[in-house]
């Protein structure tokens, strides 16, 4: 019988881990104008106070996909020269595996539940835990399923979103 | 003058409403400096092709996420509300690509007074390969409620 590579990894025991909590800073309107423009979104929502007050919202709101950024990635501001190659300082989605890097990483997929919208001013905090880990055999090798589930929370300590991501390894080609 | 789409309009098997979305370089570029995200296959040209034999940097594949959005928002007006929203990076997009974005319902179902309708969902490139399939839950006003 093949080893699974899960067990030779020992990564089991990171199943349920939860990881560090984060606060960003107060979300500014220049950024959600910035999202909203690299996204095509053009809806006055994003632009224009009166616009979105008019409508269901209490104040400027971002595009929905702005809240898996609204944190920052927690130790992404380093300087170029102490960046990996791949220009990536950390992973997304499959924190503090000390090992992790030992494999290639690609992202698989992602599930978010939309729960209240972000607002300009916003203090997001995100609580994240490794919720799921699977094997599967492929072409060339296992592949590993990482599952993480980030929450999201404003400062009143409403939830604002559920984020599940899925990151893929795979043995590294390269070396 | 309501546009506004209702719970009772719709049915399983119809198809919503279509956006084209054209990301170039210059939106890439935006995205990433706005989130503050140095992966060199989204900038670095001869990195993306040479190193990672892509064909092209690639765009984010977040962007995908918020394309649906805007789809849906827009489908689903002023008195729905997108709920779920679930994506599997399958291919690449890559700039100048000009994707069609839409999708099919699935399901539809009242649950606790709230109209919901589950959609599959596409963003198709030229090339009729759906790079970034999805899946939505959407909360649709019901007629019936809102005139009562």
């Amino acid at each position: 019988m093949k080893e699974s590579l899960l067990d030779s990894l020992g990564w089991r025991k990171y199943i349920g881990q939860e990881t560090s909590t984060h606060t960003g800073e107060p979300v500014l309107a220049r950024d959600i104008r910035r999202y909203a423009l690299a996204v095509d979104d053009h809806n006055p929502i994003f632009f224009d106070e009166n616009a979105a007050k008019e409508g269901k919202y209490r104040g400027l709101t971002a595009p929905m996909g702005y809240i898996s950024w609204a944190v920052g990635v927690p130790g992404s501001e380093k300087a170029a020269k102490d960046l990996g190659e791949d220009g990536l300082a950390t992973f997304v989605g499959v924190p503090e595996i000390p090992d992790a890097w030992t494999l290639g990483w690609v992202r698989g997929g992602e599930e978010i539940e939309f729960i209240r919208p972000v607002y300009v001013n916003d203090r997001v905090t995100v609580r994240g835990k490794i919720v799921d880990m699977s094997e599967k055999a492929g072409k060339s090798g296992s592949l590993i399923f990482v599952t993480s589930e980030f929450v999201y929370t404003n400062q009143d300590g409403q939830e604002l979103a559920r984020h599940r991501v899925t990151m893929i390894a795979t043995p590294r080609k390269e070396s | 003058m309501d546009n506004q789409i209702y719970y009772e309009d719709v049915a399983e098997g119809q198809e919503i409403s279509r956006i084209e979305k054209r990301v170039t370089t210059v939106n890439i570029l935006m995205y990433l400096s706005t989130v503050w995200l140095m992966d060199r296959i989204h900038f670095d040209h001869p990195f993306a092709t040479r190193r990672r034999g892509l064909p092209n940097v690639v765009a984010p594949g977040n962007m995908a996420g918020d394309y649906y959005a805007e789809l849906l928002s827009g489908w689903a007006g002023e008195k729905g509300n997108l709920r779920k929203l679930s994506i599997q990076f399958r291919s690449f997009m890559v700039p100048d690509d000009v994707l069609t974005c839409s999708g099919v319902i699935t399901k539809k179902y009242v649950s606790e007074g709230k109209g919901y309708v589950e959609l599959d969902l596409w963003l198709k490139n030229g090339n009729d390969v759906n790079c970034v399939p999805g899946k939505a839950l959407v909360e649709l006003p019901i007629r019936a409620s809102a005139t009562t």
